[in-house]
């Protein structure tokens, strides 16, 4: 095996989990939760703002933006505790991405999209408690799969 | 020894997204990290890792200019690059296996999925310090042996070298 120069710098911990670490970081993560809601509202409402732009200019740029908001709020916000705004925003995500060949994304389905995930935030829905919302992310997700078969 | 010596360690993280960063960065001081660069797109990215030499990268993936896999190559095969063999954690919200796949071609060490959470960093940083995975060298891949650890397991002959291809395996770790 080649040197490994990681381990002579930091050291080695059996079982490769440093506990003292990880309850030092899980103290600073609840500290820090005080901020997630702040961070989402930032980031849904960029998601909106960038939309307007996609509804007046639908180029490929303003696609791929969106996409990109999408796919930033599917990644982020089951940290910061809204897995349904995760789910739609996945849903989004997969409607937007440019592996997807359809020439034109239906402005519709973005805003029913976009509407849901301030929904849910707004109302802090749960989708693993709340029977309208799972039926909403499932509709829209079926939607979207409908569009993408063309 | 009771811990990681984290303060020896230098780590640049990556993301276009400003929460995401702080998110990240506050996981890392509270293991003990104080050396901590940060980048918020690729472009910048490709630049502190020429100028900070970090010890590991944190790598978003989709970001507007170079993205993620980009930086990835650049930091393998510039070069420019001040070390090829730096461990690339990859950041993502994708999980597909081709994606997955897309990430390992590029020379990703580990792919890190978000939601994050402390532990799963925890655990991504202690497999490339504990486990890193040899390098090879092909004509049209240099980074991590991209077989899974447990490759032992593989009995059969040794296919890069029946490729046309030369190849050169454990080159060097991190």
């Amino acid at each position: 095996m080649p040197p490994n120069i990681l381990k002579a710098k930091v050291g080695s911990v059996a079982g490769g989990i440093d506990m003292g670490a990880i309850k030092r970081a899980e103290a600073a993560m609840e500290t820090l939760k005080a901020e997630f809601n702040d961070w989402l509202a930032d980031d849904i409402a960029r998601l909106a703002m960038i939309r307007g732009g996609f509804a007046n200019t639908p180029t490929k740029a303003m696609r791929s933006e969106l996409f990109r908001a999408a796919h930033d709020l599917k990644g982020q916000a089951d940290t910061y505790g809204y897995p349904m705004v995760a789910r739609v925003a996945s849903s989004l995500a997969n409607l937007l991405d440019e592996a997807n060949v359809n020439p034109v994304i239906p402005l519709a389905l973005v805003d029913a999209h976009v509407a849901a995930i301030q929904v849910a935030f707004r109302d802090k829905v749960n989708v693993a408690n709340d029977a309208v919302a799972a039926a909403l992310a499932k509709e829209l997700e079926a939607r979207v799969i409908e569009e993408l078969a063309g | 020894m009771s811990g990681y010596r984290f303060e020896r360690l230098r780590v640049l993280v990556v993301d276009d997204n400003p929460h995401m960063r702080k998110l990240v960065i506050t996981i890392l001081q509270a293991f003990g990290v104080v050396h901590i660069f940060e980048a918020c797109d690729g472009d910048k990215a490709w630049s502190a890792v020429r100028e900070a030499n970090p010890d590991v990268v944190i790598l978003d993936w989709m970001m507007a200019g170079l993205n993620g896999l980009e930086v990835a190559q650049l930091i393998r095969t510039s070069p420019q690059t001040p070390n090829p063999f730096v461990p690339v954690i990859m950041l993502t919200g994708y999980t597909t296996v081709d994606k997955v796949r897309a990430a390992r071609d590029a020379g990703i060490n580990e792919f890190l999925a978000k939601p994050v959470s402390v532990k799963a960093v925890m655990s991504r940083l202690a497999a490339v310090i504990e486990q890193p995975r040899p390098y090879v060298r092909t004509k049209s891949y240099f980074g991590p042996c991209r077989r899974r650890r447990g490759q032992d397991e593989y009995k059969g002959p040794e296919r890069r070298v029946l490729a046309a291809e030369p190849s050169t395996v454990g080159a060097a770790a991190n």
